[in-house]
């Protein structure tokens, strides 16, 4: 056994917090509570979306434009699609993309910040200006213009507003806040004594990111990754109002939220259902990134946002 | 220490009020117009990019050129040239069109009227058209029109008399100078310095129309004022014309409703439907159609633009696209989608005066269009449900029958539903089309730009068009022949090369009406069996107005206010 | 504080220097590259694109295009004729010298399209802002002292809400209710106008106007401020009530309100301070739903109406004046944060 990981063991406050402890405080929050089961119910809707008995692609001119009804609990589109149906499909793309975003915004950020706070020197500096020059661009005026430029280009992956190329697109302007945060956890972390001793015991810097210090960091990560997730599914919906989202036929919240804005004193449900899933799911995920960041430590956190 | 603090604080509030109060420097200048005046509405969605829609072409531009500006001529909504900066019209009849048979030239000679003014009270003259010509001539910071390459010069004979001669036969020679989108620009307003496409003089307007540009608060709107020095004295009975921005057409719809817009350029279908039987709004529709929505096939591989040596492995077979065409239910998409305001129509020669009615309506039938793809060697084996290529003889076998089918965001729902609906529909037949919707400007950008069209990105495109004015010469060459097949020199975007249909071209560069209907009666036969595109009805074209506004024509020649001097207030 | 001083702004030369590559690269990554639209006039001969190749020094290398794109060609030969001579001088000046080119689509300088738009974004950014901090500072002190009381709840909620509307969706319902439907029992009149910054036609200046024409984007563009100030005034209130000299002061006897004021605020103001500083770029760079749905002539609009027309020159310079500005904010904030808290400038 390696002398180093029973040296870690018991001085790793990660361990602790990240088990019982937080899931304790989190309980006691009652809007996290409520969140985390409106999410869990938007999620198993999302997942279950097959087994509604429409097709939410194949139209139906004979049932355009219905109110909600017994057939049709959300009416129908323009097309005749269950709206419905169409709901449950659009939340798996704008999940997917929110999911994505973080994925990316994780793969990204968290190389840059670690490598940056634990080396720190010239290298730090060199990529906390490059964070800085992103954090620098007006980023949904940059979202705008590269999905445009997107939609021009033919790229073999990124099909013209497919949900690779907006995930994409919105990825690459939403890792730097990772980055800051991993960053300035290893800057307080990497001076703590069990790293240090990990690395007077000839601990490998991999060896140490990866299984000291990054579960360290990982409570403002998880607010960080649960904002990010409801912020991407706002963008999404913004773009796809002017134009730049994600296409139909695949529906979106967002798309469908903004396709409907014209109809709105003639199908009204047509912008209230995509507006109230939008809003549930933004809601849900801001009070589970809020009870999450209770439980981890409200006063910790703040501190390194603010850095 | 906390004083200082709070004086921080102050003074970050004081930035941020007194940079407000900068933005509060009233916008109108004091002669701004007093609401007691006859005053009018129109609300587009975005500011003309200037008043020469040679240059740039969005109709925003023309609908605010045709309140300022005249040309020789003008079509109304019935398709008959009238004169405007002209005294009379030119014909074979008069003797001021002579035609050389054996040349195959002519020359035309145009009087124009003598009471026309600039508002600065300069006569409008001769000197005014060759100056235009000459502007939009020089290679370097001129345009092009049609038919401007076959003017070999122009010859002032006086004053108000000038002569054009022709090295061809040009038969729109009458809306040449004048129609949509060419009017004649002042010479000595404008600088042949800065050139035609970048003049200041297109922003700043001179008017010799009914009305004249008073003020223009960018992304706001625009106000316009009777012109005193229009040459019909008695117009135009409304004082003001005021062109609101107002980027969203939901809030457009209000402000109709509401009696705060008067008119609604390029009405939506939706907005016509939803606006049906409301009190005080009304519609004016256009006599006949001009849009013909179609499908463009692409017979060259996509990406490549030469249908010979790369042909498109679905498309250049005709079979294929006749298949497509069959299995198309355009009755529902015009009375769903287009809430019956569309009308099926399947040939280019169905306004007047050139109708040509020999050709048949292709009747929608799924199990037809099915058999045309098997025929072409066009199989589901592998029960995927998409085709696969058997011996199609234009691919290789297993080729998929999947493509891309693009449209363009800016005409709105109705043609996004029917991209929608067509991509199923073909579906239902083992076509897979994976859907694109970009905007116009990217749709038709030049090949230089990176334009999709130009350059051949694309394997079926839907949109609407259709010619300008009653002369569709031009307009078949730069859409069919094969010299328009070149990228950039024409919207020959499916490349598609018919030597017949050249030669028909040609035989219709006369005057004589009796032979030109002919040429294109026969055209219409061969487009219709080659189908380089699928026609499939025609859009609408009207604008929506309040009722009190009398006198509005919707014109599929025209922008709608072409005949804004005539327009009266109830 | 000096040094510090002298020291960021180095660094922000730096920055600068580092996005304006960045930017350039946008520029030459869009198809057609920096001279897409020239060609807009539909028969454009490929002289004549060669030509204006040549003039804008785009037929150099991608290095010396960068440093004609930053400084200009106008201090050297260019051969505009392509006959391999350098005969005329350069027409660029660069961006550093406010050459920021011409629109495609109008034709007009880019900085003339901007000066007309930029008051009005200024105008409705900063009133709507001010009004975020005004309704957000009591919102969130008040949330902070009744933690987790009713009142906190509704407020968070309410935050939450507001990050959860989608502003384009918030715009039109409010359009529909006050302009659509409610109507001014005296007149009959709509309750508030659907858009624009005055009506047209005033004489001079009439402020119940201007309010009225206010009301509406304001509220729209708020809501998402007012939820993130006041989340952020109650996180920076509750850090500095649990830390210790202020129970030293309650402690000591001194009355709630006195405490809170004299110690509290004051900290807790500091790091919204700095927060306001960063969110400057705002009332320039504008709020496009805003603009767009109460057809307000300003920046946010013209940039994307700019996006939807590959308008290129536009979308740069309002890019380059938002980098900047951002830029410019960040070190304001540095700045004022080291004044307010002196440990700073020392680490």
């Amino acid at each position: 056994m390696n002398p180093s990981n029973e040296l870690s063991q018991p001085l790793s406050p990660a361990q602790t917090s990240l088990g019982l402890g937080v899931w304790k405080r989190f309980r006691k929050h009652p809007g996290a509570i409520f969140g985390l089961i409106v999410l869990t119910l938007l999620l198993a809707l999302v997942v279950f979306a097959p087994l509604t008995a429409y097709d939410p692609e194949v139209s139906d001119i004979s049932a355009r434009n219905k109110p909600p009804s017994i057939q049709h609990l959300m009416g129908t589109d323009a097309l005749g699609r269950d709206l419905f149906t169409r709901i449950l499909y659009g939340g798996r793309i704008s999940l997917t993309v929110g999911i994505m975003v973080v994925v990316i915004g994780l793969v990204i950020g968290v190389p840059v910040g670690a490598l940056a706070g634990y080396y720190g020197g010239w290298l730090d500096a060199l990529l906390m200006r490059i964070t800085d020059t992103f954090l620098s661009l007006p980023a949904f005026l940059v979202l705008i213009l590269l999905s445009a430029i997107l939609r021009e280009v033919e790229l073999p992956l990124f099909e013209r507003n497919s949900v690779l190329t907006i995930a994409l697109v919105i990825g690459l302007l939403s890792w730097m806040t990772f980055a800051r945060l991993i960053r300035a956890a290893f800057l307080t972390l990497r001076e703590l004594d069990f790293i240090a001793a990990t690395r007077a015991l000839g601990g490998s810097d991999f060896r140490i990111i990866v299984k000291h210090i990054l579960p360290n960091a990982i409570g403002p990560i998880i607010v960080e990754a649960t904002l990010e997730l409801g912020s991407a599914i706002i963008e999404e919906s913004g773009l796809s109002f002017l134009g730049f989202g994600i296409q139909p036929p695949t529906p979106s919240w967002g798309n469908l939220l903004s396709n409907a804005q014209t109809h709105f004193t003639t199908q009204p449900w047509l912008a209230i259902f995509p507006g109230l899933m939008i809003f549930l799911a933004i809601i849900s995920v801001n009070y589970i990134g809020d009870g999450l960041r209770d439980a981890f430590d409200p006063y910790k956190v703040l501190d390194q946002i603010g850095e | 220490m906390l004083e200082t603090k709070r004086t921080l604080i102050f003074l970050l509030l004081a930035v941020t009020l007194s940079s407000s109060l900068l933005g509060c420097q009233p916008q109108s200048p004091a002669n701004a117009t007093a609401p007691a005046q006859t005053s009018v509405t129109i609300v587009i969605a975005e500011d003309p990019p200037s008043f020469n829609p040679v240059i740039t072409d969005t109709g925003y531009d023309s609908l605010v050129m045709d309140l300022v500006m005249l040309g020789l001529t003008d079509i109304d909504e019935n398709g008959n040239v009238f004169p405007e900066l002209a005294a009379e019209l030119p014909t074979l009849e008069n003797g001021d069109v002579v035609q050389d048979e054996t040349a195959g030239t002519m020359s035309v000679t145009w009087k124009m009227r003598k009471d026309a003014q600039w508002s600065d009270g300069t006569p409008v003259t001769a000197k005014d058209v060759i100056f235009t010509y000459n502007a939009i001539l020089d290679p370097a910071k001129g345009s092009w029109i049609p038919g401007i390459d076959y003017i070999d010069s122009i010859a002032q004979v006086d004053n108000y008399t000038l002569t054009i001669n022709y090295n061809a036969i040009f038969p729109g020679y009458l809306t040449q100078f004048g129609g949509e989108q060419v009017v004649v620009w002042p010479a000595h307003y404008c600088s042949a310095e800065q050139g035609f496409s970048a003049w200041d003089c297109a922003r700043e307007p001179l008017s010799d129309g009914p009305y004249k540009l008073e003020e223009w608060v960018n992304g706001d709107h625009m106000t316009f004022v009777k012109n005193e020095n229009y040459f019909d004295k008695g117009k135009p009975s409304i004082e003001t014309i005021i062109v609101k921005i107002i980027p969203d057409a939901a809030v457009r719809k209000t402000m109709l409703l509401n009696g705060d817009a008067d008119l609604d350029m390029w009405s939506s279908e939706q907005m016509i439907h939803d606006l049906e039987g409301a009190e005080n709004v009304q519609v004016s529709n256009s006599p006949d159609n001009r849009w013909v929505m179609r499908i463009f096939f692409n017979l060259a591989a996509k990406g490549a633009t030469d249908p010979v040596a790369t042909p498109h492995p679905i498309l250049s077979n005709v079979k294929v696209r006749q298949a497509i065409r069959m299995a198309i239910d355009v009755d529902t998409i015009t009375k769903e989608f287009f809430y019956g305001l569309a009308k099926p129509n399947w040939t280019e020669f169905f306004r007047p005066p050139y109708v040509c009615d020999n050709v048949a309506r292709t009747q929608f039938d799924l199990e037809g269009a099915k058999a045309l793809l098997e025929e072409a060697g066009w199989v589901d084996q592998d029960g995927d449900g998409v085709r696969e290529c058997h011996n199609c003889g234009t691919a290789a076998d297993g080729y998929p029958m999947e493509m891309e089918f693009i449209t363009y965001s800016e005409y709105g729902e109705p043609l996004e539903l029917t991209q929608q609906f067509i991509a199923e529909q073909l579906g239902k037949i083992g076509i897979k089309l994976n859907l694109t919707v970009v905007e116009g400007s990217v749709l038709w950008a030049t090949a230089a730009d990176g334009g999709i069209e130009q350059n051949g990105n694309f394997d079926m495109d839907i949109w609407d068009e259709g010619y300008a004015g009653i002369d569709p010469t031009d307009y078949l060459w730069s859409y069919y022949s094969a010299e328009a097949a070149v990228p950039d020199n024409g919207y020959n975007y499916g490349r598609w090369e018919n030597p017949e249909f050249d030669s028909l071209l040609d035989e219709a560069y006369t005057l004589d009406t009796q032979t030109r209907h002919d040429a294109f009666c026969k055209m219409a036969t061969l487009l219709d069996e080659e189908l380089p595109q699928a026609l499939l009805f025609t859009a609408v074209n009207a604008s929506v107005h309040s009722a009190r506004l009398q006198g509005v024509k919707s014109s599929t020649n025209d922008i709608i206010t072409w005949n804004a001097a005539d327009w009266t207030l109830k | 504080m000096a040094a510090y001083i002298l020291r960021r702004l180095l660094q922000t030369i730096a920055l600068l220097f580092l996005l304006s590559v960045v930017l350039f690269a946008l520029v030459n990554l869009a198809p057609g590259g920096p001279l897409a639209g020239q060609g807009q006039s539909r028969h454009v001969s490929a002289e004549k694109v060669e030509l204006l190749k040549r003039q804008f020094g785009l037929d150099q290398p991608l290095p010396t295009q960068y440093i004609i794109w930053l400084a200009g060609n106008d201090w050297m030969k260019v051969d505009v004729d392509g006959d391999g001579i350098k005969e005329s001088s350069g027409t660029r000046y660069g961006i550093l010298r406010g050459d920021f080119g011409f629109s495609f689509r109008t034709r007009k300088p880019v900085l003339e399209e901007i000066g007309g738009r930029l008051p009005n974004t200024i105008y409705l950014m900063s009133i709507t802002m001010l009004a975020a901090i005004l309704l957000a500072i009591p919102i969130g002190i008040a949330s902070a002292l009744r933690q987790y009381s009713k009142f906190d709840i509704a407020v968070t909620t309410f935050s939450f809400a507001g990050q959860a509307i989608p502003e384009f969706w918030l715009g039109l319902i409010l359009i529909l209710v006050f302009y659509a439907w409610l109507k001014n029992p005296f007149t009959g009149q709509p309750l508030l106008p659907s858009g624009g910054i005055t009506t047209l036609g005033l004489q001079g200046f009439n402020l119940g106007d201007r309010i009225e024409h206010l009301i509406l984007p304001v509220l729209t563009g708020a809501l998402g401020w007012v939820s993130w100030y006041s989340r952020f005034m109650r996180s920076s209130m509750l850090d500095v009530i649990h830390k210790d000299y202020l129970r030293t002061a309650r402690a000591k006897g001194a009355s709630n309100w006195v405490v809170l004021y004299k110690h509290g605020l004051r900290n807790a103001l500091i790091p919204l301070v700095t927060l306001l500083a960063l969110d400057l770029p705002y009332i320039f760079s504008g709020a496009i739903f805003v603009e767009y749905l109460f057809a307000w002539p300003g920046m946010g609009r013209l940039y994307y109406q700019a996006a939807e027309q590959r308008d290129y020159p536009v979308l740069m310079t309002i890019l380059i004046i938002g980098a900047a500005t951002i830029i410019f904010s960040n070190l304001l904030a540095d700045i004022l944060y080291a004044y307010l808290d002196p440990r700073v400038r020392y680490e």
